[in-house]
């Protein structure tokens, strides 16, 4: 792989990782809170999924740069700024209730594992082992929050309520997933990632029946999603908070 | 409104394949399918799992040693109810939990629990539990990976990880931590 | 059958003093009381008060480091303190399961929590004020609940003790984590080592406070040790504590806010000043620092997870019916 192509594939990973890691921290926001104990465990084990992911992918951009592994994932999440960051806009939105939060992690989810089912055939060696481990992790996370989905939707009026205003919202922002990662021509050329074109369709293919099986309806798409390099206000709120400790003391061991 | 905090399932594990199946909690669920997602997100973060089962708690039935002699269930063994199979679990030891010992056939809890007495006699059982077989919801095979392979090994989850009787010797000797 | 509710048992029944000589019997030959067996009714309820407490104590407890998750410095320390909260509602689940032996429901549990009537530990009425806080309940917090805690896993109750047992394992992890904060906050920068001398000013006597009374004042404790669910008084079990936890201190350059706190030499204790139990009994009565912030937190999870509890149970209750044959 020459340097051009390894610079682009660490961006398409870490913008990845950078999904993960804002969506951890928006599920880890959950923890104590949740509705009933047994989610509270639950949700916790996903954020803390995620948060291994997004470090894998880091992991592996640093060492396509060059850079120290060991360091590196601690570098992009504490010392970047908000504006540095490309995760999608969906997940860094504020949790709302339980329906908007479990929504969201289906949706996510639900275009995760076909990522990964592409990821898992990437010509990089490192990164295809990568993600058979993320998959593993990833199915199951699929697994719990389609149960969740299907029972709010089908559960009482108000739950079948509160998922559909969630659906409104969500489902335009979740378009974002498959806008095609800067670098994506020349990646999907070189066998090293999926096109986000073929995620799209195998995420419409499982997630439409489900969502219509859960008493949902498929709202229009809306205008067409931003760009990346777009961050929300909450994104920076998010970011400042979560970097708050570390920038007291940009050296110190803690 | 009166609060729900869902009917309560116990929760079976089995750590190798051909390890008999162990009690190891409960969990609060709507239902036997969400019961097993949170059974494994609740037991599955320690000991490494190959299986496992819920089962209503309502739809087991114990007997500890001191109950045994005791006549009043006893009289319930005479149960005239279609014969199905039971799955029968004992505790042998104070410190031990109830564990996989056999299945027999009945036509109620109480007659299983007889028979389970009168069968497995080479140890003394301080508890007994019978359930029926058709009350487990088990997980399948094919979702071992997905389910019970330890998460990504992360260097947090490991005493080693954190070297803190080290960390304090070169403190009480040197005065401060070596680099 | 195995899911019994406390008003199947009768409370106040008469002891027949021959079943209580074999259940004091069975506890001094140190066998386990098991759910099913006979026990007296004071028993009973000695220990759902006592279990349920310690529930409450874990899920209240999950509050004041939970508000840290958002900001840990870094990724090792996020998974850590995720999985460290994460362990705590898996202890309160733990031992909400052993009091429902005892036929108590979570329902009931969780209503005499949120309307005030439920006690849980004093030290969870305390803020968390900085980073380096995490790192101090960790040490000196989950310290002082391993050593009640190890008791606790000997104590004659099956569930309980089984509970106990898997908890200590896991609350051992969380000291050390604690002190490896702690260690490297004292041996860090200026800063860093203002932040963990603030943080242990802070919590050193409420961290003290939380073994209890004096033996002299604290009236449960001859029937709980007669009955082998405690056995070591509280004073017995603060005393341990501190002589293990003061020389590591002092040797981090830590110091304790106590002018009076000295090493006796002819009972190789560390001795320290007196105990505002003024301040003890005043938080415990609720009007500690955050009593009020803590109940509103719990309130409004549960508050808001209703309507999920409830559409769940409406969709199994649809299932089930049909699933019934016609």
């Amino acid at each position: 792989m020459n340097t051009k192509l390894k610079a682009k594939l660490a961006k398409y990973l870490i913008a990845i990782g950078d999904d993960e890691l804002v969506l951890a921290h928006r599920d880890s926001e959950w923890c104590g809170h949740a509705p009933i104990l047994e989610e509270d465990i639950a949700f916790a084990n996903i954020s803390l999924d995620e948060i291994g992911h997004a470090r894998l992918w880091y992991e592996i951009a640093a060492e396509l740069l060059g850079e120290d592994k060991a360091t590196y994932p601690d570098q992009l999440a504490f010392f970047r700024s908000a504006s540095q960051f490309h995760s999608i806009q969906m997940n860094s939105l504020p949790n709302g209730d339980w329906a908007f939060t479990m929504l969201r992690q289906f949706l996510f989810d639900s275009a995760e594992v076909p990522r990964l089912e592409g990821l898992v055939e990437s010509s990089h060696k490192p990164l295809a082992e990568a993600a058979v481990k993320i998959r593993n992790e990833e199915i199951y996370h699929l697994r719990h929050t389609s149960a969740w989905v299907k029972r709010l939707g089908l559960g009482t009026e108000e739950s079948n309520r509160r998922m559909q205003v969630a659906l409104d919202e969500l489902w335009s922002y979740a378009q974002q997933l498959f806008l095609p990662i800067d670098g994506e021509v020349d990646l999907v050329a070189a066998g090293l990632v999926p096109d986000s074109a073929e995620i799209k369709s195998a995420w419409l293919e499982s997630v439409v029946p489900s969502l219509e099986q859960a008493d949902l309806i498929i709202p229009d798409e809306g205008p067409p999603p931003r760009d990346r390099s777009v961050q929300t206000q909450h994104l920076a709120h998010l970011i400042t908070e979560m970097q708050s400790v570390a920038r007291l003391e940009p050296q110190g061991r803690w | 409104m009166t609060d729900t905090q869902w009917p309560r399932f116990m929760v079976f594990q089995q750590s190798e394949l051909d390890e008999p199946f162990v009690h190891n909690g409960t969990v609060h669920a709507p239902d036997p399918e969400m019961a097993l997602m949170n059974a494994r997100d609740v037991y599955y973060r320690r000991p490494k799992a190959e299986a496992m089962w819920v089962v209503p708690a309502e739809s087991i039935f114990s007997v500890t040693l001191e109950e045994q002699t005791s006549k009043e269930w006893q009289q319930e063994a005479e149960g005239a109810g279609i014969e199905k199979e039971f799955h029968v679990f004992a505790k042998f030891s104070h410190q031990g939990q109830c564990e996989q010992i056999g299945i027999v056939s009945a036509n109620s809890h109480e007659a299983a629990m007889r028979l389970a007495i009168e069968t497995y006699t080479d140890k003394q059982v301080l508890w007994w539990w019978v359930f029926p077989s058709d009350a487990v919801m088990a997980s399948e095979a094919e979702d071992t990976s997905s389910m019970y392979d330890p998460s990504l090994e992360f260097d947090y989850k490991s005493q080693a990880a954190y070297p803190v009787v080290t960390m304090m010797r070169q403190i009480h000797a040197k005065g401060k931590l070596e680099e | 059958m195995y899911g019994a509710s406390v008003d199947d048992f009768d409370l106040d029944q008469e002891e027949n003093p021959e079943q209580l000589a074999n259940f004091e019997a069975r506890i001094a030959r140190g066998e386990k009381i098991e759910p099913g067996d006979w026990m007296p009714s004071e028993y009973r309820r000695q220990l759902i008060r006592m279990i349920s407490q310690h529930a409450h104590s874990e899920v209240v407890g999950m509050l004041p480091e939970g508000a840290w998750i958002t900001k840990a410095p870094t990724l090792r320390r996020k998974l850590i303190l995720i999985a460290k909260v994460q362990d705590e509602a898996g202890h309160g689940q733990y031992l909400y399961h052993a009091a429902e032996t005892l036929g108590a429901t979570r329902e009931e549990m969780l209503d005499a929590l949120l309307e005030g009537k439920a006690k849980y530990s004093s030290i969870f009425n305390y803020p968390t004020l900085t980073w380096a806080d995490i790192g101090t309940i960790g040490w000196l917090v989950d310290g002082a609940a391993i050593m009640n805690q190890t008791m606790l896993a000997r104590c004659s109750y099956g569930p309980y003790s089984r509970a106990m047992v898997r908890i200590c394992m896991e609350e051992n992890f969380h000291k050390k984590q604690g002190q490896e904060m702690v260690i490297l906050l004292s041996q860090g920068t200026p800063d860093q080592k203002a932040m963990i001398q603030d943080a242990i000013t802070r919590w050193w006597w409420p961290t003290l406070m939380m073994f209890g009374p004096h033996d002299s004042d604290s009236p449960n404790t001859p029937i709980l040790q007669k009955w082998g669910i405690k056995t070591r008084s509280n004073d017995e079990l603060r005393q341990d504590f501190i002589n293990q936890l003061v020389p590591d201190l002092q040797a981090l350059g830590i110091t304790l806010p106590d002018p009076d706190l000295h090493y006796d030499d002819e009972s190789e204790n560390w001795i320290t000043g007196p105990i505002d139990w003024d301040e003890f009994w005043r938080v415990i009565k609720g009007d500690g620092p955050v009593n009020k912030e803590r109940m509103a937190a719990r309130r409004k999870a549960h508050d808001d997870g209703l309507w999920v509890r409830e559409a769940l149970q409406a969709y199994a209750e649809k299932q089930a019916a049909e699933a019934m044959p016609a």
